[in-house]
């Protein structure tokens, strides 16, 4: 479901946003308005205390949404609707703690059962097949990351366990806004294609209209994290500011 | 599995650092293999480090407590405190890699110090992140690492204490995976950090090992080191495992059930910082805030190893408080005319109540450190 999402839709972005930023019921607002703004699916971060991944302004989102009192309880309960009320594919990505906390297969079928079509863990294991066979077993998408310091044979064996799409790191470094796409990704990209059908989207640094523009003539979808949240971060009125920040990187 | 004790271990990291911990894990196999490696280790140790450290009988203490101690001078090595092992240890392995940048996390500054140390040494750009918590409450430390000509950066997220340090350090790694090395420093994060700091400490247990045998003709009845990371105790124990010696690590009891360091104690399995191990959390799986009036050991993990030799019961891990810690700082400085870290304190606290129940038998202690740099706390206490 996702990746046929990504393919057809002509300028496929996904827009990443933290869950409970700046409350659920407003995450709940965000997600309505870039599903009706065009998103090709929309990825909802589960905010977690040790972000190792991830630059100040998903670090300093995170933080937020915590002290705000999120909870997963609160967050599955949200899910279910935010999932129920768009047809966008909606992928949870979660570092792998809260989500082992009270079982990673349960965690899983919860996502599944509330309509989640895909699931990102930054940390996974090194080998992660068994997580890979239940989320096949399930049908939830589990997509994984290929970043440019990855070798070939080790592309072809996340490639081999990966669903959805295929998440493409842009850069050596954590999540957060750049100046530049770098040099040489558009050949990383053309590397990972020539190995997979899936579509393959490049996320890490995306943070203005050329960037998507000179990305989407190589690579089948961007993913905008940082530039968005940075956007709902002190903003009075979250939807409003993330639709004005998503419609300057669609049209 | 590669890189597990038993469920714990492993390595949870960004795919973008996975085939730098490949290519360390090759690195140290080979130098593992490596004679000229281990003899250049073993003299960095004997003519810079100061090794083997004594192994002290602690005579008025043994006739206070009612027990034999016997302690291991970690606090006797160059920059004071066993961090300089592994330090030394890691940096010719990075040299080895041909890596020109290391970075590295501190607590209570002790690795952080080590870390600046072996760069001088090697005149190796070094760069230290530390939280700014910790920078406060261990100013002197920070000052021996800029004169060491490390750059110490301040880390302000999160509880910007020692977890806060790793976080950015790994983030960094991430950034300038090409030519940095991370000189982790205790006995976690990702495989092979674990078996790497283990095999670099094992040179505390060895020795210690020796020396007992060659003064008393048999090995102790119990060795005790305090547990943060647990890079002292792993290295202590090591040698022992296979020993009938019981072995004990103490753990940060901090002001108690609710504020406190000990993950073992208190923790449930989880995975932060690359390994799955005890961790301290709430119901949905975010990291608490510690507390211990030893910065050394206020972390919210503990190393995957002693998550393992705590679920198979080989080692016990048992708890001392902030007072606890403290009255033994004194207690030894007192009777033996030796100032011990708040982090080793810990250790020294456990004989009074395991003392009780143990007259007699014959102790060995890793004082893992000198406790220079916390006579402001010391100080600042109401004891």
């Amino acid at each position: 479901m996702i990746s046929e999402a990504i393919k057809n839709t002509p300028r496929a972005i996904i827009p990443y946003i933290t869950a409970g930023l700046p409350s659920l019921d407003e995450t709940g607002e965000i997600i309505s308005v870039l599903s009706s703004l065009g998103a090709a699916a929309i990825e909802i971060g589960i905010p977690f205390s040790d972000p190792m991944a991830d630059g100040p302004v998903i670090q300093k989102a995170s933080k937020m949404a915590i002290d705000a009192g999120f909870s997963l309880d609160d967050f599955f309960y949200h899910l279910n609707g935010w999932c129920a009320s768009i047809h966008t594919p909606i992928i949870v990505m979660s570092y792998i703690n809260p989500i082992m906390r009270r079982g990673i297969y349960k965690t899983m079928d919860r996502l599944k059962a509330c309509g989640v079509s895909g699931l990102i863990v930054p940390d996974l294991p090194s080998d992660p097949r068994d997580i890979f066979d239940k989320a096949n077993a399930i049908g939830l998408d589990l997509i994984r990351l290929v970043a440019p310091t990855t070798r070939t044979d080790r592309t072809r064996q996340i490639l081999d366990q990966c669903m959805g799409f295929v998440y493409a790191v842009s850069v050596k470094g954590v999540t957060g806004t750049r100046e530049h796409i770098p040099e040489g990704l558009r050949q990383q990209i053309k590397h990972i294609k020539s190995m997979t059908n899936l579509p393959v989207c490049v996320g890490f640094g995306v943070s203005k209209k050329g960037h998507v523009d000179d990305i989407l003539t190589f690579a089948d979808g961007v993913i905008v994290g940082s530039y968005l949240v940075e956007k709902i971060i002190g903003s009075p009125n979250p939807a409003d500011a993330i639709s004005t920040a998503f419609l300057s990187l669609i049209e | 599995m590669k890189g597990y004790f038993g469920e714990f271990g492993g390595q949870y990291v960004p795919e973008t650092l996975l085939p730098a911990l490949e290519e360390l894990e090759a690195a140290f196999a080979e130098a593992c293999l490596d004679k000229k490696f281990q003899e250049e280790f073993d003299s960095y140790m004997k003519d810079y480090v100061g090794r083997p450290t004594p192994l002290t009988y602690a005579k008025r203490l043994s006739n206070h407590i009612g027990m034999n101690i016997w302690l291991k001078r970690e606090d006797l090595n160059h920059t004071g405190a066993h961090k300089i092992n592994n330090a030394i240890g890691q940096i010719l392995l990075a040299r080895r890699m041909g890596k020109n940048r290391i970075i590295a996390e501190t607590g209570a500054g002790q690795h952080g110090v080590a870390t600046a140390t072996a760069c001088a040494l090697f005149g190796i750009e070094c760069i230290v992140y530390m939280g700014s918590e910790d920078i406060k409450r261990q100013h002197v430390n920070v000052e021996r690492m800029r004169l060491l000509g490390a750059d110490v950066i301040p880390v302000t997220t999160g509880s910007a204490t020692l977890k806060d340090a790793v976080s950015e350090a790994i983030r960094d790694w991430v950034t300038n995976v090409d030519n940095t090395y991370y000189l982790l420093g205790s006995a976690v994060g990702p495989h092979p950090y674990p078996i790497m700091v283990r095999h670099f400490q094992s040179i505390i247990g060895a020795e210690a090992r020796q020396q007992i045998l060659e003064e008393k003709g048999r090995l102790p009845d119990v060795i005790i080191a305090c547990v943060g990371g647990g890079s002292n105790a792993i290295g202590m124990f090591s040698a022992f495992l296979d020993d009938p010696v019981e072995l004990i690590g103490v753990e940060a009891y901090g002001r108690g059930d609710s504020e406190n360091a000990a993950s073992i104690a208190f923790g449930l399995p989880g995975v932060l910082h690359g390994a799955k191990s005890y961790l301290l959390q709430d119901k949905d799986g975010q990291i608490l805030s510690t507390h211990s009036i030893a910065p050394g050991l206020d972390y919210p993990g503990v190393g995957p190893e002693h998550s393992w030799l705590a679920s198979t019961g080989r080692v016990s891990y048992k708890l001392v408080d902030d007072r606890q810690a403290l009255v033994a700082f004194f207690l030894l400085t007192r009777l033996e005319g030796i100032m011990p870290a708040l982090e080793s304190s810990h250790a020294i606290a456990y004989l009074d109540k395991y003392g009780q129940t143990h007259k007699g038998h014959t102790v060995i202690v890793n004082l893992s450190g000198r406790g220079d740099k916390d006579l402001h706390t010391v100080l600042g206490s109401d004891l």
